[in-house]
């Protein structure tokens, strides 16, 4: 069995090849050294379409199980077309998110769909960061913003984001913290829960 | 210089990638999407993909202000001084200016947030609107029916600004939105001023102008409920010289429109699952 699976396959909606996103997938792992004896599940949900971007990184009885909206793999500019150059930090960043779900550091971290936004946001920070130091094309601009959204546009957000983004190590306790200290944990409880567009 | 410049013939640099109409409306996946439960539609930093989100109107908003740019610039242009007086011309010079502004706001507004310009695609329905010949219906089409789609954006995106305590985001909205007003009030006096004595031709600006709303709720876009993204800010339109009426049947019909690309939804999912 493949080290690397991807559903659907075939694609009904998007003319999208499983095997080309199993490839890309499997080259983005070695890229980010993601353990070669962790099995890779990939599921991406074909119906979604750009702006309804996101992922979500679990482990699951021992396999890396990632689900992903199609738009965070479709050009932007011509629907339904597969975008192999903007898929590779959001693939990077899945994979070391879930790569992070294998150590000690993050064995107190709750699955996806119960992590809160601030929480969330701040873990793909201290992901693209490394992404990047990994030589993949992140836009730090872009994910300032997205951090921004959840932390606040404060220096004290700011700040938060330059540690996350440039840490070489983190826990969920430091997670934790982050939030505290911008006030990210203070934000009352969403009506909308963060895995809603996971939801069918 | 041509005059009555065809949307295909806008220029552009290799930035931007033009998409058309057709492509979103035979995508498979809307039917789907229309069946599932994604969250309120109404901008917020607790909805799905919200920078995303916001990042891609915002780029809307960009390309939507180069178009109304070149709208106002066309009607300056196209019709000579019985057709369109002189002091109109300047209204619309002046407001040549105020675009300008605000795609330069715009595209700082896209820095701010992440965005390149060219990101997303552009469609050019907006400049579409601003092809009628009748001076009258351009007026009606652009300065009443979308520049108070402007207001509504503005406000939204204004909102949004409050919400996610962004400073940058709220200020340059409200700003723009100021000009948005003004944009109104002067098709709305205009349409006044040129149709006096022609009720007959005032009417038939004002069905235009109801056309080109209709198009512009695109589906349940914009409304009165947290399912649509863009919200109609009725005090704004209000202090731009709409009626309470007029507020009134444009939201009826935001409701016809969700209502319609609901029914519409159902039907090609149903469609989809026969074949």
């Amino acid at each position: 069995m493949a080290r690397v699976t991807v559903t659907p396959d075939p694609f009904t909606l998007v003319p999208f090849d499983a095997a080309e996103i199993a490839a890309l997938v499997e080259d983005v792992a070695a890229a980010v050294e993601f353990p070669l004896d962790i099995d890779i599940s990939v599921e991406v949900d074909e119906e979604l379409f750009p702006p309804l971007t996101g992922h979500m990184s679990d482990i699951v009885d021992g396999t890396a199980q990632l689900w992903v909206s199609v738009a965070n793999l479709e050009n932007p500019r011509v629907r339904r077309t597969f975008a192999p150059e903007q898929a590779r930090p959001d693939v990077a960043v899945m994979l070391l998110r879930a790569k992070d779900r294998l150590s000690e550091d993050f064995a107190d971290a709750p699955p996806d769909p119960q992590l809160d936004r601030g929480e969330r946001a701040a873990w793909d920070i201290y992901a693209f960061g490394r992404a990047e130091r990994f030589g993949f094309a992140v836009r730090r601009p872009r994910e300032l913003y997205g951090f921004r959204l959840q932390h606040g546009f404060t220096d004290v957000a700011d700040a938060a984001f330059e540690r996350c983004w440039n840490a070489p190590t983190m826990t969920y306790a430091g997670i934790l913290e982050i939030c505290k200290e911008t006030g990210a944990a203070d934000r009352g409880v969403s009506k909308v829960p963060i895995d809603i567009l996971r939801q069918k | 210089m041509k005059k009555m410049l065809p949307e295909s013939e806008l220029a552009r640099d290799e930035r931007f990638v033009r998409s058309k109409i057709e492509d979103q409306i035979f995508d498979p996946r809307g039917a789907k999407i229309a069946q599932r439960n994604t969250g309120p539609a109404k901008m917020a930093t607790d909805r799905p993909a919200a920078a995303e989100r916001s990042r891609s109107l915002m780029h809307g908003i960009f390309v939507g202000e180069i178009q109304a740019l070149e709208g106002a610039g066309r009607t300056c242009f196209d019709f000579d001084d019985t057709e369109a007086p002189f002091q109109l011309k300047l209204d619309m010079a002046r407001q040549c200016w105020d675009e300008s502004r605000h795609c330069e706001i715009s595209i700082k507004l896209g820095d701010h947030m992440g965005a390149e310009i060219g990101e997303y695609s552009e469609n050019t329905f907006l400049y579409a609107a601003a092809c009628n010949p009748d001076p009258v219906f351009r007026l009606c089409g652009v300065n009443r029916a979308l520049e108070g789609l402007a207001i509504d954006v503005f406000s939204t995106m204004k909102e949004f600004g409050t919400e996610s305590g962004d400073p940058v985001l709220e200020f340059c909205e409200d700003w723009m939105l100021a000009d948005e007003v003004t944009h109104v009030k002067m098709g709305s006096d205009w349409l006044r001023r040129l149709t006096e004595k022609d009720p007959d031709r005032r009417e038939r600006a004002l069905e235009f102008q109801r056309t080109v709303d209709s198009i512009f709720n695109l589906g349940g876009f914009r409304g009165d409920d947290e399912e649509n993204v863009i919200q109609l800010a009725r005090r704004f339109r209000e202090l731009a010289g709409f009626t309470e009426q007029e507020n009134d049947s444009l939201s009826a019909l935001a409701r016809e429109s969700t209502q319609q690309a609901r029914q519409m939804a159902e039907m090609a999912s149903a469609a989809a699952d026969q074949s």
